[in-house]
């Protein structure tokens, strides 16, 4: 870990941001938060009201639907945000002409990723905590808070989202694209890991496909901390759970995005 | 001192056909270049595009690797030390690439400095010497989005010099540049190697400009050098070099022998190379009538006597000429 990079990155991430779009980047921010919300709500209403049958509650563990999918839907924020600019990093690198000039520098690229995911993270907690406000307004109510589950459900969350960024990251500079890749992951995101309905309504084998991206125990962790109903032997074994999913992802995603930069320089005409 | 020796680089490129089909294909981007670049010294490395001269400096960065050859850096093995190498060189590429444009100078330079490592102190320190060097100091706190194509490319060579580096490899710095511009810029390149003891490798496709600074120069042509020398040693070449190809029956190194003997008086420094049954022959000077003499004298057969046209080699630094000349109408 080089601290150095590591603080560097963060500053010129944030000076980047700011400079590029000041006023769009606040009301962009605000304005996602607020769809996100309204989307979650007119689901609620317009889906599931009055239709939550038992095996909902049994599987949700809560009664309180619009909270269940407002926390969803917050961590569902969360990771795009992250994932996207993280892993957007080095193709923004490239497209932008500074690949080669980083590269010619001998640096340690955890500290670089790590400033990087660090920066995005600062920013998101910002978006998301608006978003929670105007959540509020439409029915979140946190009814079961527990301080060191929710310190433990962040720490974990952003662990294994850096994980999976990386991966991220590898597939959109190996195929030079940031569209499809990008949407795939999130649509598959939104769809197996439990973001606005329980991952057991889904059949078996989406649910497996669930439990290896390092989200839904992520979601169901934070769930937990917020409104409850997991054991803490529960709240353990998941949080374990999603500790090593995170590690297999970081220890294969390093190297891996070291590979990846190489081909990249290879393949760079100019 | 930096030494490479048979450098060699293939890409292997996946083609797409249509949609589904794709092939791969492999281009040797650079076959056979050895050469040698010291401190204080400006090396050129002459050639049109596509020659190899990009593909070369990235593989001396370390940016690449070759696929065969060595290549020695102040008596350490570049290749397995990369990080060894990239503290003490630094790159300057033509364009507008390489430095932020949604930062300021001084941002840029500070961000470049953290990667490198350097104290705050010290940093501080270069980033104000090197904004007075390249004439921004006055620009310093500007995003360099406002910059002008010369203003950009003074604030790349600052970001070059970052580092405080041993090497600088310059590709093409003055690419899009207009003639004022040019001569500053030289003028800086000429003060980095004379004054502050800097190595450099210059690529470029212009034979001026390569006149103008280097002390030694290669010449490239597809990924192979063709010729190298001191500024002299070239021109020589290029300007004073004509080629025969002789030929007569029952021809043998008997005859060349004679010829030598017969075409040393006229030129000292004649060359000849027997390839099959004919003699190649380079001289300085106008010889076809003097080799038919010598048949005539010898009571020879000539099969073939003409002189080559212009060389592969000859053509290439025609051609840079010529792009050299049409930059220098444009501009
Ligand atoms: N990344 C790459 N992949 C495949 N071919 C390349 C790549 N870079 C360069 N080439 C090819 O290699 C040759 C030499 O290119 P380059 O080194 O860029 O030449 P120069 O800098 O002298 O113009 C060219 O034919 C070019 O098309
Ligand atoms: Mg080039």
């Amino acid at each position: 870990m080089n601290f150095k990079v590591f603080c560097a990155t963060i500053k010129k991430g944030i000076q980047i941001r700011i400079r590029a779009y000041p006023v769009s980047f606040m009301v962009g921010c605000i304005l996602t938060s607020f769809y996100t919300i309204l989307g979650s709500y007119l689901m609620y209403h317009y889906f599931f009201l009055g239709q939550l049958s038992e095996s909902f509650e049994l599987n949700a563990r809560t009664t309180d639907y619009m909270s269940y999918a407002i926390v969803g839907s917050l961590m569902y924020q969360f990771i795009v945000r992250t994932c996207l600019n993280v892993s957007r990093t080095l193709i923004t690198e490239l497209r932008e002409g500074t690949l080669e000039s980083l590269m010619l520098a001998p640096f340690k690229r955890t500290s670089y990723f790590l400033g990087n995911m660090t920066m995005q993270t600062v920013l998101t907690i910002g978006e998301t905590a608006v978003a929670a406000v105007i959540g509020i307004a439409f029915g979140f109510r946190i009814s079961d808070f527990n301080l060191y589950h929710f310190i433990v459900a962040i720490s974990l969350s952003l662990y294994g989202f850096f994980g999976l960024s990386l991966m991220l990251g590898c597939v959109m500079l190996y195929t030079r694209d940031t569209y499809i890749s990008q949407n795939t992951l999130f649509a598959i995101i939104f769809l197996v890991c439990g973001i606005t309905f329980p991952k057991e309504a889904l059949p078996y084998c989406l649910q497996l496909f669930g439990n290896v991206i390092p989200v839904t125990d992520a979601v169901t962790l934070m769930r937990a901390s917020l409104l409850g109903g997991l054991t803490d032997s529960e709240f353990l074994y998941l949080g374990l759970q999603e500790f090593i999913l995170g590690t297999i992802y970081i220890v294969a995603g390093m190297p891996l995005m070291k590979h990846v930069e190489h081909i990249a320089l290879e393949q760079m005409e100019g | 001192m930096i030494e490479v020796q048979n450098l060699q680089k293939i890409y292997n490129v996946k083609r797409r056909q249509s949609f589904f089909k794709s092939y791969k294909e492999s281009i040797e981007a650079v076959k056979d270049i050895s050469m040698k670049i010291e401190a204080g010294q400006i090396v050129g490395l002459l050639g049109i595009n596509g020659a190899g001269k990009t593909t070369t400096i990235k593989m001396l960065t370390t940016l690449i690797e070759p696929t065969s050859g060595t290549y020695s850096f102040d008596g350490i093995n570049a290749i397995e030390n990369p990080s060894f190498v990239k503290n003490k060189i630094n790159m300057i590429a033509g364009g507008e690439r390489m430095i932020y444009w949604r930062l300021t100078a001084y941002e840029n330079l500070w961000y470049y400095g953290q990667l490198y490592g350097i104290d705050n102190n010290t940093l501080k320190n270069r980033i104000e010497s090197l904004l007075q060097m390249v004439g921004l100091e006055d620009k310093a706190n500007l995003p360099v989005e406002t910059f002008s194509k010369g203003m950009k490319q003074r604030l790349q060579i600052a970001r070059g010099m970052i580092n405080d580096p041993k090497y600088i490899f310059l590709d093409e710095p003055t690419i899009g540049l207009d003639a004022v511009v040019t001569k500053e810029l030289h003028d800086e390149i000429r003060k980095l190697s004379k004054v502050r003891e800097k190595g450099i490798l210059l690529t470029s496709h212009y034979l001026a400009e390569v006149e103008e600074l280097c002390d030694y120069i290669y010449l490239v042509n597809k990924g192979e050098l063709v010729v190298e020398g001191t500024k002299k040693d070239l021109t020589e070449y290029v300007y004073n070099r004509k080629q025969y190809c002789f030929s007569v029956q029952g021809m043998d190194e008997n005859i060349i022998m004679r010829l030598h003997n017969y075409l040393i008086s006229l030129d000292i420094d004649v060359e000849i190379v027997q390839q099959d049954d004919r003699a190649i022959i380079t001289s300085k000077f106008e010889l076809s009538s003097a080799l038919a003499q010598f048949a005539i004298k010898e009571n020879l057969i000539i099969k073939e006597l003409y002189e080559i046209e212009p060389s592969l080699e000859q053509a290439v630094i025609k051609l840079s000429q010529q792009i050299c000349r049409e930059a220098e109408s444009i501009a």
